[in-house]
């Protein structure tokens, strides 16, 4: 593995184990001095503890946060099983 | 026929409080059961535990819950169950409940589930004590689901778990973490059991639709997948000649 291999593996680490995050659907790719997220959290306060966590975790890291909050509306339709 | 609504991985916590409740309000006109497949906390706290069945409470429909991953983090999961059964939630763990809906009998059979990974490419219960107490749990979880699913003797027969049974509903994951997003031996118990649905959640990155190798339908409710506050399903029992 390369170095951002083992980079990308420790922040994803830390955002699971991290207590603020404790995000396990959050992927995590480093490309030289960006780390771009991306996947879907609950609410608007979680996509921002992930930056909060990189920031401790890793302060030189450029974040590029595309992680989504996950809709929550009614369902439109449904589906048929026969 | 029968509509079951179901999500799973709703991370509930004091800062999400109430984001599913207005799409709830109206569950009874969309479903006539309301499943949920695990991970309803963050940290499997007794605090998010009060979230999760404030959430849930009060619905018109039936309430039927497994546990998932992050609701043992706290390492108090029966407090967590004691919350939801304590507001009316059905918490199942190797259980299974009944009920009589639009002239149907609907029996939902339910555990937590856990991983090992699928038929070939699966772990087994040799060597360091650490690797046979992991697919230890998977086959003790996946014996109680088969016996609980046997149990029932209804129109309708529906498995709940939280991990996956089947590698069809993870594509989408990296193939290399499978043996931690399910194991085979639970679409084992959905196969020998007569189930007519099997509904799971835990991979976020996944696929809503598969089925099991006994030619079950499986459905990936995480909400990440579904992107909505449940999903319905609409399941007909088998007719039987007389």
């Amino acid at each position: 593995m390369t170095a951002e291999q083992y980079l990308a593996a420790d922040l994803r680490r830390a955002i699971a184990e991290d207590p603020r995050t404790a995000e396990l659907g959050v992927r995590v790719t480093v490309r030289g001095n960006h780390v771009l997220l991306t996947g879907d959290v609950t609410c608007e306060e979680r996509r921002a503890a992930l930056e909060e966590v990189l920031q401790d975790v890793a302060p030189e890291l450029h974040v590029m946060n595309d992680v989504c909050v996950t809709p929550a509306g009614e369902p439109v339709g449904e589906e048929e099983l026969r | 026929m029968i509509r079951i609504a179901a999500v799973g991985d709703v991370h509930l916590g004091e800062d999400a409080r109430g984001r599913l409740r207005p799409a709830l309000e109206k569950v009874g006109e969309h479903a006539d059961v309301l499943l949920l497949a695990g991970d309803l906390t963050r940290h499997g706290t007794v605090e998010e535990a009060h979230v999760v069945a404030d959430e849930f409470a009060d619905l018109p429909v039936p309430v039927i819950a497994v546990l998932g991953n992050h609701d043992h983090h706290s390492d108090c999961a029966n407090e967590v169950s004691d919350v939801l059964t304590g507001h009316g939630v059905h918490v199942l763990e190797g259980t299974a409940v009944k009920f009589q809906l639009n002239g149907c009998s609907v029996g939902v059979a339910g555990v937590k589930g856990f991983g090992g990974g699928f038929a070939g490419k699966c772990g087994s219960m040799f060597g360091e004590r650490e690797m046979k107490s992991f697919i230890g749990h998977s086959i003790e979880v996946s014996g109680m689901l088969k016996d609980a699913l046997s149990s029932l003797h209804t129109d309708i027969k529906i498995a709940l778990t939280h991990y996956s049974p089947v590698p069809d509903t993870l594509r989408g994951e990296p193939p290399e973490i499978y043996p931690f997003l399910g194991s085979y031996l639970l679409g084992e118990a959905v196969d020998e059991t007569g189930t007519n649905l099997a509904v799971h959640g835990h991979a976020h990155f996944g696929t809503e639709q598969g089925l099991t190798p006994g030619g079950v339908r499986v459905r990936n409710v995480a909400q990440p997948i579904i992107r909505s506050a449940y999903k319905v399903y609409c399941v007909e029992p088998a007719v039987v000649e007389s």
